[in-house]
């Protein structure tokens, strides 16, 4: 397979992923090249914008002059994040959750992590502390320890149901099972829960888990909601589900699997990548380029033992400092200084010093991002992928 | 109270091996550890049981011991020596005159050697630099410093030692000038107990001089800290040293699934002191690479570091001072043991042992180099197709730990140090350094009633810490990827902020 297209795009993870259906809905033709599954994947799903502080698009004008957000703006922020929102809802995975207020949602250790945009399964997760808590485990689920939870809260109990399963991903599939489904919950209604809400690992179901949790909350007559758990993580393998398909659903050409290993240049065009995999090489042509590959995690960035490059275009990285400024002693301490080593680009979101004019770049390969420090991942990948595609867009 | 004969304190290589010593002679004693077996310079070294090559120029002495306790342990330890062989390696500009000595200083203290051409060296460790001069062989080994422990350990116990881990030694008793006893403290749950004996062994490694300034003594002792790097697999089957006077990252020992590299030798002050400083990791990198060209697309997968307690020297380099050990007799009823090394941990036990019998007016005899290791019988090892069987049960992937391994180790030892059953069953040893498994860990210790959520929270964060600490020195590469990854999960996933 090779081609021809409007905007080739690097990278099939948040940012990319959300570029691509901005272009396409543009009317572009549009290619996405992924080396594989994204790190969205091992996500809890739920969209941070800005956990540091109340507000997350109010607070966006408070962060550093450099930080991406800012390439973007906060109308354009918020527009990015409604077109998100409408699209998982097209999918049948509406999200919840305020612009303008953090949410809480539960962790497996029993803590709070603050988000903003939710999955519908983790609506009801934010409850009062003193309110009943019943927290229904799996037998053997090795990253679920209800005790974590149980332990925080003075009201609150559990139980455990044996899915024959053990694994994350095995438990979530029985639950696409209509059988298997209403053996839980006639298990569930056998436990006569008093009150309170129910708390469920987040394996309720691949694709249909909005259905699932809805009609467990109906049989029960309690709010239910899921917590997300360790990679890998069904909420984050939804969430990817629902965009790929989105991207199908618009024309979008996924070329996945595949690593690129040559770029042809022209002057100060980029005009095709080079694939490899399926045996032999694939080119897929361009007028314009999407870089969209990440940071460390997934592979855009790779650090040796003093430096760091970028590792498609080999495009210039900003790098704080030698490498033993590169971490904090303090684990808990987010912001390492390395989060902010990353791609510099210009108001177009052009590369700064890379001498070409069609090559575009956005998601957590942009420098300054601090994604840990201010908690603001997926948040700043829509943005910014959004925001890349149109000025992208508009030369076309 | 507890009243025996004599008082071992230090739970490393020295204080196990003076407990089993002492055991086969029948002499009642305890030991007393601050922390876990191995907790200092014993399970911070490179895990090398020494030819005596390293020492065969400048230290003929030690060079001898190391020789023929390599010789002893080989035999008495089958399951915790794996007899690897070592090459010392010489790279184009290695002086050969260095060569020539150290060729002379082997034969002079009986190490077996053979001199290899570049092409048979490339036969032993294909992976080597292909433009070394030569390699000369000798019987360097490779040793599980903790399982070392523990079997001696077993033989103490046996024969009815007491042994207790994580208790501190807070006061030596003294009455009329001399050491009666010692008082420790329980580490979880502070209870102190009063220990009486007849003679107390310093064999605290390099903490031996804070413990004989509670006796009134001290003990003239140089502290050099020493830094190791772990890779994410074997890299060589054979230890690999650089045919060269001892220096930074002169040698790579294969252990396990993992190699360890190092050296580093700076003097410190504390023994508690043992940060590794990311030059002291470009350093015994860049070297290593230089033996196995491999390290450096290698991933590295922590750092560590140990101090080693030296025999005190008039300045200088401390890589000159002897690894040879000394007695010495307070002569207020404590004895202090000093220096030495892992390889000849037997023949000071052995050494210390005889002047206990001596005191006490005994004639037994020394049967450690005859008897071989109690316990071994019953170690498995750790053979992939064992382990295979559990499979859907295993909480540690990396290294292949079931939930039942962890409930077995906790309710055995009844131990509240996740450390303990780290040591016990290898869980977290492997290339996520426990960023998944110890969740886990602590989740099944809290099901089995063996530990307290909200301690089991503050273990997890001071496991955190100190995984960090390690990683963060040689942070680069795919290394820096996962640790992203853990750093989003515990941060990200499961919310584990600073307190909230």
């Amino acid at each position: 397979m090779s081609g021809t297209y409007d905007v080739v795009i690097t990278g099939g993870g948040m940012s990319g992923m959300m570029a691509a259906i901005a272009l396409a809905d543009m009317g572009r033709r549009v290619a996405v090249v992924s080396k594989g599954d994204p790190v969205c994947c091992l996500s809890t799903g739920c969209i941070d914008v800005l956990a540091a502080g109340n507000n997350p698009l109010g607070g966006i004008g408070s962060l550093p002059d450099n930080h991406p957000y800012h390439l973007a703006g906060e109308d354009l922020v918020r527009i990015s994040l409604e077109m998100f929102k409408a699209v998982m809802s097209e999918e049948g995975m509406a999200y919840a959750g305020d612009m303008h207020a953090n949410r809480r949602i539960l962790t497996p250790l029993g803590r709070h992590k603050i988000t903003c945009l939710v999955p519908g399964t983790m609506k009801f997760a934010n409850f009062h502390p003193d309110e009943y808590i019943h927290v229904i485990s799996f037998n053997k689920m090795k990253d679920f320890y209800p005790n974590y939870i149980t332990s925080n809260y003075k009201n609150a109990g559990c139980s455990i149901f044996d899915a024959g399963v053990s694994t994350t991903m095995s438990i979530a599939q029985r639950f696409e099972n209509r059988r298997f489904l209403e053996g839980f919950i006639s298990w569930l209604k056998g436990l006569d829960i008093p009150e309170g809400r129910i708390a469920i690992p987040a394996v309720i179901g691949m694709h249909s888990a909005a259905d699932v949790c809805n009609e467990i909350s109906v049989e029960l007559g309690r709010k239910v909601f899921e917590i997300p758990t360790l990679p890998p993580s069904i909420p984050g393998l939804r969430l990817f589900g629902g965009l790929k398909n989105a991207l199908l659903k618009r024309g979008v050409d996924l070329y996945w699997g595949k690593e690129i290993y040559s770029v042809e240049k022209s002057g100060n065009q980029i005009e095709a990548v080079t694939l490899a995999g399926d045996g032999r090489p694939t080119r897929v042509q361009g007028n314009a380029f999407i870089l969209a590959t990440g940071s460390f995690v997934s592979g855009g960035l790779h650090a040796s033992m003093d430096t760091v490059r970028e590792t498609v275009f080999n495009l210039p990285v900003y790098l704080p400092g030698r490498r033993e400024s590169w971490f904090n002693n303090d684990f808990f301490a987010p912001g390492h200084a390395i989060e902010n080593a990353g791609i510099c680009v210009d108001k177009s979101f052009r590369p700064v010093d890379a001498r070409v004019e069609n090559l575009f770049v956005c998601g957590s390969i942009l420098a300054f991002s601090e994604v840990m420090k201010y908690g603001c991942g997926h948040g700043m990948a829509i943005a910014t992928g959004v925001a890349a595609a149109n000025a992208c867009g508009e030369p076309v | 109270m507890i009243k025996t004969d004599v008082i071992i304190i230090g739970g490393g290589s020295t204080g196990c091996g003076i407990a089993r010593d002492l055991a086969l002679r029948n002499i009642p004693h305890c030991l007393v550890e601050k922390g876990d077996f191995a907790a200092g310079a014993t399970g911070a070294c490179h895990g090398l049981l020494h030819s005596g090559g390293r020492y065969a120029v400048n230290d003929s002495e030690a060079a001898a011991e190391c020789i023929s306790e390599n010789m002893i342990l080989r035999k008495i330890g089958v399951k915790c020596v794996e007899q690897t062989g070592g090459l010392f390696v010489r790279l184009p500009g290695d002086s050969k005159r260095f060569r020539d000595m150290f060729l002379k200083g082997c034969e002079e203290t009986g190490i077996p050697t053979e001199v290899l051409s570049p092409s048979r060296a490339l036969d032993l460790v294909p992976n080597l630099n292909q433009s070394l001069e030569e390699a000369i062989k000798v019987p360097d080994c490779s040793i599980d410093p903790f399982r070392l422990c523990m079997l001696n350990i077993t033989s103490s116990q046996k024969r009815g030692g007491k042994i207790m881990t994580h208790n501190r030694v807070i006061d030596i008793i003294r009455e009329r000038g001399r050491c009666v006893g010692v008082k420790v403290q329980d580490k979880s749950t502070s209870e102190v107990t009063e220990i009486r004996g007849r003679i107390i062994i310093n064999a605290a490694g390099a903490w031996g001089n804070k413990i004989a300034s509670m006796a009134g003594s001290g003990v003239p002792m140089t502290l050099s800290k020493g830094s190791l790097i772990i890779t994410n697999h074997r890299l060589t089957n054979m230890v690999i040293n650089r045919l060269r006077p001892s220096s930074d990252g002169d040698i790579i020992v294969p252990n396990e699934a993992v190699c360890l590299a190092g050296t580093t030798s700076i003097t410190v002050n504390d023994p508690d002191e043992s940060e590794v400083d990311p030059a002291e990791v470009d350093v015994i990198a860049t070297q290593a690479q230089e033996m196995l060209p491999d390290f450096g697309s290698t991933r590295l997968i922590r750092t560590y570091a140990g101090v080693r307690p030296l025999l005190k020297a008039n300045g200088g380099d401390d890589r000159k001072i002897s690894r040879g050990f000394r007695i010495i007799d307070h002569e207020n009823g404590m004895f202090s043991i000093m220096g030495g090394k892992l390889t000849t941990y037997r023949l000071m036990a052995e050494k210390i042992s005889d002047k206990v019998v001596e005191a006490f007016g005994l004639k037994t005899k020394c049967r450690t180099a005859e008897i071989p290791l109690e316990g071994q019988e019953e170690l498995s090892g750790y053979p992939l197709s064992k382990r295979l069987k559990t499979l859907e049960n295993i909480v540690c992937e990396c290294e292949l730990v079931t939930a039942d391994d962890v409930e077995k180790v906790a309710t055995e030892i009844g131990t509240r140090h996740i450390g303990d059953i780290q040591h016990r069953t290898r869980l977290g040893m492997g290339p996520c350094q426990g960023g998944f498994c110890t969740y886990r860990a602590l989740g099944i210790m809290q099901e089995t009633g063996k530990m307290a959520p909200e301690e089991s929270m503050r273990v997890l964060r001071e496991f955190l810490q100190r995984r960090f600490k390690g990683i963060k020195p040689a942070l680069w590469g795919d290394q820096l990827r996962e640790e992203q990854l853990v750093e989003s999960i515990y941060l990200g996933i499961l919310g584990m902020e600073q307190e909230q």
